[in-house]
């Protein structure tokens, strides 16, 4: 009987109608996929670290800073939410580092995957490139997700330095990591405020470049400045200090083995608590 | 060549062959195509395009599609190429001569070119340190198709519509290890085609 009381062209209309909202509502991602490598991202999915940096800042900070260190989500979808579960139970956080391998095969999509997990988290996060991240178009996405791969920020007592370590990704061609780039950010510290330098890849693996391990490692330690440094990768905790030469390495563990560091700063010292979920 | 000069080329292409005017004697040589196909996404590229071949009994097509994603709408500018096969098992006639294929089957291989793709990873890599190769992509697919004859300048084509909803690999496979995540929406994507008998 509705078909009768209905005219032809409204009839076309609602069937169209039908079919664009359920081609709409059928994925948040975007339903036509043009190559797996494609680097298209919405508009609140871009520039996030300026965005971050500045919701980080929009909270002054206090003389203790806390903050959590995490990373290699890479392909741990169901294992990050726990994450972010257990992270939002912590108190006092004033945001997130992700040290790394956000995503798995450096595709787009994982990294749009991994950032609405991370959005559920009640803080803001930054992110250094993993190794993960340079693969195919890889760092293409992340620049335009996040942004720059090597950069810093200050809060409160602290400068924050992030820094692309992945050399092998680079065929160990000496330009990576930039030791020029990393020296100038060191140097450019005139309060003398905690120097953290946060990378994927620590300086004693053996995807860091062999010839820059030493050149970095007395880089850190030479600077007073630096009391410990940050990392991902080896999928496993650590908190040595590897060169016995006053530098801390707090190395965070996967996701897949459910742990991650709360780290506090204060002026003229730290803390690095492991936790496990 | 510009990406856009690609684009106009893949689509002067499709259509020449497809409409081509005179029924020449060599066309029934076994190298030339059965038909041209012209796709719309499927992660083969914005648009691909290209020659295919159909089985005896009509229910095997294999194509090779040229495939190009202009970097305004990808972010990249990537160049594919494109093996697939699709399998129809039926086909059910309807008024005129209107055709329904209910149900297809199929699997691609893609291959993207550029310097930052890998097939084999280089030697400053230790062996399986990365296990896949990220210029090859298998994935597969379902759909499904409409046809029906088309006259052009009097001459009578057979032409069919077809969607796909397709994953490949790499998706599939973190589908596979979150389940509680990922949704088969969130790994599937849609493609649609126009097939053109020649």
């Amino acid at each position: 009987m509705l078909d009768v009381s209905y005219p032809n062209h409204l009839k076309k209309i609602s069937v169209y109608a039908i079919l664009v909202t359920a081609i709409a509502s059928f994925s948040c991602n975007g339903i036509f996929q043009y190559n797996p490598n494609q680097v298209i991202f919405r508009d609140n999915e871009k520039n996030l670290t300026a965005k971050n940096i500045e919701s980080i800042r929009s909270i002054p900070p206090e003389d203790t800073v806390r903050f959590i260190l995490m990373g290699d989500t890479q392909r741990w979808y169901d294992e990050a939410e726990y994450f972010v579960k257990s992270a939002n139970s912590q108190k006092n956080i004033s945001f997130v580092l992700h040290a790394g391998d956000i995503s798995d095969f450096g595709l787009s999509q994982e990294f749009k995957w991994v950032n609405e997990i991370m959005s559920g988290l009640k803080y803001p996060y930054l992110t250094v490139i993993g190794n993960h991240d340079i693969v195919a178009n890889g760092s293409a996405s992340y620049r335009k997700m996040f942004g720059a791969l090597n950069y810093s920020f200050e809060y409160g007592n602290n400068k924050f330095i992030f820094i692309n370590t992945n050399s092998r990704e680079y065929a160990f061609d000496g330009s990576i990591p930039d030791l020029n780039w990393l020296r100038a950010e060191l140097r450019n510290n005139p309060e003398n405020k905690n120097a953290i330098v946060v990378a994927h890849v620590p300086p004693f693996d053996g995807d860091f470049d062999r010839n820059l391990e030493l050149s970095y490692s007395r880089m850190l330690a030479e600077d007073p400045n630096v009391k410990f440094s940050l990392y991902g990768h080896q999928h496993s905790f650590r908190n040595e200090e590897y060169y016995k030469d006053g530098v801390q390495y707090i190395l965070s563990t996967a996701m897949v083995k459910r742990g991650y560091f709360v780290i506090t700063t204060w002026n003229g010292g730290y803390k690095a608590e492991q936790i496990e979920y | 060549m510009k990406m856009k000069n690609l684009l106009t080329a893949t689509f002067l292409l499709f259509f020449t062959t497809a409409f081509a005017q005179d029924e020449q004697a060599g066309l029934n040589k076994w190298y030339v195509p059965d038909h041209v196909k012209l796709q719309f996404a499927g992660n083969i590229g914005f648009l691909s395009a290209g020659p295919g071949y159909i089985s005896r009994n009509k229910t095997l097509e294999t194509d090779l599609l040229f495939g190009f994603l202009p970097q305004k709408y990808g972010g990249d500018a990537l160049v594919t190429i494109t093996a697939k096969t699709t399998y129809s098992p039926w086909r059910i006639p309807l008024k005129n001569t209107l055709n329904l294929v209910p149900f297809s089957l199929g699997f691609y291989l893609n291959y993207t070119f550029g310097p930052q793709f890998d097939t084999k990873w280089p030697s400053y890599y230790p062996k399986g340190y990365y296990w896949w190769a990220t210029s090859f992509r298998p994935g597969a697919y379902i759909g499904g198709k409409v046809g029906r004859d088309i006259y052009f300048y009097n001459k009578k084509k057979k032409a069919e519509l077809y969607y796909e909803l397709g994953t490949y690999d790499l998706l599939l496979i973190s589908y596979v290890q979150n389940p509680k995540y990922l949704k088969p929406r969130d790994i599937v994507n849609l493609a649609f085609g126009l097939k053109i008998e020649l």
